[in-house]
């Protein structure tokens, strides 16, 4: 159900992104530090669904508040000429990368574990 | 329990949706504007670089501007000259045609009036005398009364009355003849005057007037004023000037 969702979701998404108004290059920014925000809020899920505290409350309200703060942050950059959005760029990517290590792990392990498991049952078998 | 259990993923399934919904349309949005606005050059230079060029267009834009504003402002320069260059061949124009009239070089029309004098010179009288012929001084003197009396163009048999014409005597006695223009005339004389039709006819009649004299005298002569309709041809002759600087 959550896939139907989640492909629900993305497919309408992809179809009206395309389809919506081209927006002025000046916010272009904007948008790019929202979506990078997004997609660590994602990652971030991901990785809590892995260690079984997902919430979906914190989930969501991460999702957006993260994404209207680096905005928020970006426009104030602007304002004081300087590049914040490049830090908001390397947390969140950072964090991707360490959540991304985390799921690789959870599922190298996973799969050593169970290779190890049929390596055993075939020892028994034999 | 099961039922809550449901709601409770519905409503996860469905934010979650949303969220998805939220990520893709932004990111589309941004890749759709990422391909739109293709200035790699600009994105490849630095902020200094861009402020530069930036200058430099801005100076560009600055001069051409100025240019602009100085062509604009000699062509409507142009355009007023060339209005008044207009103005100024109208002018010219309507001065050449009056000048034209003045000399004689037009077919004029107007009020005015036709004096036919026929010369009866030679025939006896009842007391025994013989009429004198018109001869050009009776001419002359008529034509230059009609000027007098403010007449704007005078022809003699249709030789036109201009600033270098001659009325002329040619031989003497009976042999002789006038010549106006040039050209040699007969009777009968046909005087055509435009002007104010009273004024012309009183110069030339009454006391002193020469057509009255001349009625006098015998010949036949015949006064026509007209409204509108004597036409006056034009000088037929070249003027020349040889001596005239």
């Amino acid at each position: 159900m959550i896939v139907i969702a989640i492909l629900i979701g993305c497919i309408l998404g992809a179809i009206i992104g395309i389809n919506a108004p081209v927006i002025p290059y000046t916010y272009s920014t904007f948008l790019a530090i929202a979506v990078v925000a997004a997609l660590d809020s994602v990652f971030g899920g991901i990785t809590s669904v892995l260690k079984k505290n997902f919430d979906l409350t914190i989930f969501i309200t991460g999702f957006f508040c993260n994404s209207i703060l680096s905005i928020a942050l970006t426009y104030l950059g602007q304002r004081l000429n300087i590049d914040i959005y490049l830090a908001a760029l390397v947390v969140f990517v950072g964090r991707m990368f360490t959540n991304l290590t985390i799921i690789r792990r959870y599922y190298v392990e996973k799969w050593v574990e169970k290779r190890a498991e049929k390596a055993k049952k075939a020892q028994e078998e034999s | 329990m099961k039922i809550k259990m449901k709601k409770e993923k519905i409503v996860m399934a469905v934010t979650i949706g949303i969220a998805c919904f939220a990520l893709m349309l932004v990111m589309f949005m941004q890749f759709k504007v990422v391909r739109q606005t293709d200035i790699t050059a600009i994105e490849d230079m630095r902020e200094s670089d861009l402020r530069v060029e930036l200058s430099e267009w801005n100076q560009k834009y600055e001069e051409l501007n100025a240019q602009y504003e100085d062509v604009m402002s000699k062509i409507s320069e142009y355009q007023t000259e060339q209005e008044s260059d207009e103005k100024t061949a109208q002018l010219l124009e309507t001065e050449l045609e009056q000048l034209n009239e003045a000399l004689g070089m037009t077919n004029v029309e107007g009020e005015g009036i036709i004096i036919v004098l026929e010369d009866k010179g030679g025939t006896q009288l009842s007391d025994g005398e013989t009429v004198k012929s018109i001869n050009i001084e009776d001419l002359l003197i008529i034509v230059n009364d009609l000027f007098a009396a403010g007449a704007e163009a005078i022809s003699v048999n249709d030789q036109r009355i201009v600033a270098m014409s001659d009325i002329f005597n040619i031989g003497s006695g009976d042999n002789s003849f006038i010549r106006v223009n040039g050209e040699r005339i007969t009777s009968p004389y046909i005087i055509k005057a435009i002007g104010n039709q009273n004024y012309l006819e009183s110069a030339v009649i009454g006391k002193g007037g020469r057509v009255d004299v001349l009625k006098g005298l015998g010949h036949e002569a015949t006064i026509e004023k007209s409204n509108k309709k004597i036409e006056i041809e034009k000088y037929n002759g070249t003027i020349s000037t040889k001596y005239l600087n």
